[in-house]
């Protein structure tokens, strides 16, 4: 193919691209600008307020109201709450899954089997079964309202756990781990020294995927969580709605903080994400 | 401190995404470490209606001012109160001293045993002070299972008819003579004239439709009906409801209706009232405020009455909404507790402004003396509106305060939808030939409400 042709497919692709990126852009780009918007001009136009300014938008109109009013209600202590359970629920699922996947899959013990089955069979049952005996057993242990609550049934997720199940079998050769055992490594040595590198790129995206889940978590922050203090953006957002009167300005306002950081995050372990995912797929 | 070194030199590998996420964890715990929110004041009190919270600071402020008053008050939105209010009953966890809350998130409260009810008992509190009697009776009724009173009540709610009198007038008529909805509707029939040609009337007569389940709940109780016995147990199906499911639904079938779907809250709605689609609506005290905010361009141009009653002599006011004062179990200061409720809810002060304010009339029987319940409104033309509704306060219906009401509720709603597609596939719009199809159609709705009671291993119905 010549070089000019195979410029004009390129900048057409691009073009296309880029019309598809504009199309995902634009609810966010609503989201944002409605954000800015007070309760009277909510619904005065379909992005902006009409009105006499450059391009028949009314400028004077949009406002950083609905932020402020955020501050003033405390969602400040909500965001943090939010960066707390995602961050901390991110990090230790990711440590204890990796340990469950490594030790399924690497380690002879009697019952192996059978416990790999049993965390298998454990994937089929929909979590929202689980919603009423998670909950009374977090009754009877005295657990409602305390983060722990929210935090402890977070850290052994059995997908987790089959999914690094198969990363350690695909990364990991035996070879190594008996060079590392004959040179006086412990289990946990080889665990943390040679066996958590190899799966770096799992680690990056199941870390994502577990802070993810956990920054838009509603039902359990909702079920677990009562006290104001200790709830997430996504229960503190929830109930901004009222029930003869919402102020969607505000709501907006609430939407954007909370997209915004899990945004940035995925930008930066984006490589991450896209490799892990990918990982094994080519191997022959 | 081997195993830790070691482990952190093999991370280093790590990227850098991954340690951000491990930097969230220490920094987000630190900062709530030291942002640690923790109740201070002595007494806590939910809420949900900024417009109440308005009328209680300048009291509460004063008592805090004069004897130390240690009181935070939470204004959150309804399904914000609820979901705190029912998860603290349901895990036994500190809720506030005292709550304020609607009627439609109550109900779930009640559900289960009288003695695991969230909210502490006033009964013989209520008695021992005397002050059982001083409320509106019927108006303790939504709060109070089993003859047990749970909450103080806020308001009374009663419902008139309020219609465009500059309408209704410029056509010769007198609609305050209508005491029967027939009489009603024959004297309006005049006004629903279709001037513009297009085959349907350019008004209607009341604005009300089979999908308004709120103002079918209040025709439903104006008219005798009701969903629940005393003792609890649904009477969705009984022959008093057929009769008034037909009634109404006979209303809105056929080519002759005589009621149009006016939006209560959407700027639409509040078109129509302006443009006098309907002539007459359903008014429980607290819409006047609504109007009076949203669209006063009718102000000046509306007059209440009573509801026209279903039969002669019937009943001439209905009931819609209403809020309670309750004292959660896990209040530690009962007393003091007490004491606020007795300033927000017996205090001339707040009466006063909370009729002047958003139109509500209190509960409070001693307190229906004062004067400015017979100030003229003009909204209304000049009519003495509070005297109006103070006098039909006692006639408003005894509510059930079943938690399973909202769900009869939706029932009875659905077999009035059902009923008027019946009756419109049908060309019927007779009440007396609606009748067995709306009999058949409540025995559906009455087992699908039994269904739903008989999951409650407390108060199950066969």
């Amino acid at each position: 193919m010549s070089q000019p042709r195979f410029r004009i497919r390129i900048l057409a692709l691009h073009a296309f691209l880029l019309g598809l990126a504009l199309l995902v852009l634009v609810p966010f780009t609503w989201m944002f600008i409605a954000s800015l918007k007070s309760q009277e001009d909510f619904f005065s136009g379909m992005f902006f307020p009409p009105g006499d300014g450059a391009f028949g938008i009314a400028w004077d109109k949009l406002t950083w109201g609905n932020y402020k009013e955020l501050f003033n209600l405390g969602f400040e202590r909500a965001f943090l709450n939010s960066v707390f359970y995602s961050s901390t629920s991110a990090v230790f699922a990711t440590l204890f899954a990796a340990a469950t996947g490594y030790v399924l899959a690497k380690i002879d013990f009697r019952g192996r089997k059978f416990l790999t089955v049993l965390v298998l069979s454990a994937l089929v049952i929909p979590p929202t079964l689980l919603i009423a005996p998670s909950y009374e057993l977090l009754y009877r242990l005295g657990m409602l309202d305390t983060a722990w609550g929210l935090l402890l049934p977070t850290l052994s997720p059995t997908f987790g756990a089959f999914l690094f199940r198969q990363a350690v079998k695909q990364s990991v050769p035996d070879e190594l781990l008996e060079a590392a055992r004959i040179d006086g490594c412990s289990e946990l040595s080889i665990f943390f020294v040679v066996v958590l590198p190899l799966v770096r790129p799992m680690i990056g995206a199941f870390m994502l995927i577990t802070f993810l889940g956990m920054w838009n978590n509603f039902i359990s922050p909702q079920i677990v969580l009562q006290s104001e203090a200790k709830q997430p953006l996504s229960v503190a957002i929830a109930q901004l709605r009222g029930v003869y009167r919402t102020d969607y300005g505000l709501l907006m306002a609430a939407t954007v903080v909370s997209v915004a950081p899990v945004a940035l995050l995925f930008l930066m372990l984006q490589k991450q994400f896209i490799s892990g995912l990918t990982s094994g797929a080519v191997k022959g | 401190m081997h195993m830790l070194s070691t482990a952190l030199l093999a991370l280093r590998s790590l990227s850098a995404g991954i340690w951000v996420i491990v930097a969230l964890v220490v920094v987000s715990f630190v900062a709530l470490s030291f942002s640690s929110r923790e109740r201070t004041a002595s007494l806590e009190m939910w809420m949900f209606s900024p417009e109440h919270l308005a009328m209680y600071d300048p009291v509460l402020e004063d008592r805090e001012a004069a004897d130390e008053l240690d009181l935070h008050v939470s204004l959150m939105s309804i399904a914000a109160l609820k979901s705190r209010m029912m998860s603290g009953f349901f895990g036994g966890l500190d809720t506030a001293d005292l709550i304020e809350v609607e009627r439609a998130t109550v109900g779930q409260a009640f559900m289960g045993p009288v003695d695991a009810i969230g909210f502490r008992d006033l009964t013989s509190r209520l008695r021992d002070e005397g002050l059982l009697d001083t409320f509106n009776p019927p108006s303790l009724s939504p709060w109070s299972v089993d003859g047990r009173v749970f909450g103080l009540p806020h308001d009374v709610h009663p419902v008139m008819l309020a219609y465009r009198a500059d309408l209704v007038e410029a056509a010769g008529i007198d609609l305050q003579q209508a005491t029967t909805w027939q009489e009603f509707f024959a004297l309006l029939q005049p006004v629903m004239t279709d001037a513009d040609g297009d085959g349907k009337p350019d008004r209607y007569a009341l604005s009300m439709w089979v999908t308004q389940q709120d103002n079918i709940e209040l025709l439903l109780m104006q008219g005798g009906g009701a969903l629940f016995a005393a003792d609890g147990s649904p009477t969705v199906d009984s022959a008093r409801n057929a009769a008034l499911l037909a009634e109404i639904v006979s209303w809105c079938a056929g080519p002759n209706r005589v009621v149009t779907d006016v939006d209560e809250f959407s700027a639409a709605g509040h078109q129509d009232r302006i443009n006098g689609v309907a002539i007459a609506y359903l008014c429980p005290d607290w819409m006047c405020s609504v109007w009076r905010m949203h669209v006063p361009q009718i102000g000046g141009k509306m007059k209440l009455m009573p509801l026209p009653a279903f039969e002669p002599g019937g009943r001439r006011t209905s009931v819609r909404g209403g809020t309670m004062l309750g004292f959660p179990r896990t209040s530690k200061n009962f007393d003091r507790a007490w004491e606020i409720a007795m300033l927000l809810y017996n205090s001339p002060e707040i009466a006063r402004t909370l009729y002047k304010e958003v139109d509500i009339i209190t509960p409070v029987q001693s307190l229906w003396s004062d004067p400015v319940y017979d100030e003229p409104d003009p909204f209304f033309m000049g009519q003495a509106k509070g005297r109006m509704f103070i006098e039909l306060a006692p006639d408003v219906p005894v509510r059930t305060s079943s938690p399973y009401n909202q769900n009869a509720v939706l029932e009875f709603r659905d077999a009035a939808v059902n009923l008027l597609n019946w009756a419109n596939t049908n060309g019927v719009d007779e009440p007396d030939a609606l009748r067995e199809q709306a009999q058949q159609l409540l025995h559906i709705a009455q087992k699908n409400v039994a269904r739903q009671m008989a999951r409650n291993v407390f108060t199950g119905v066969e």
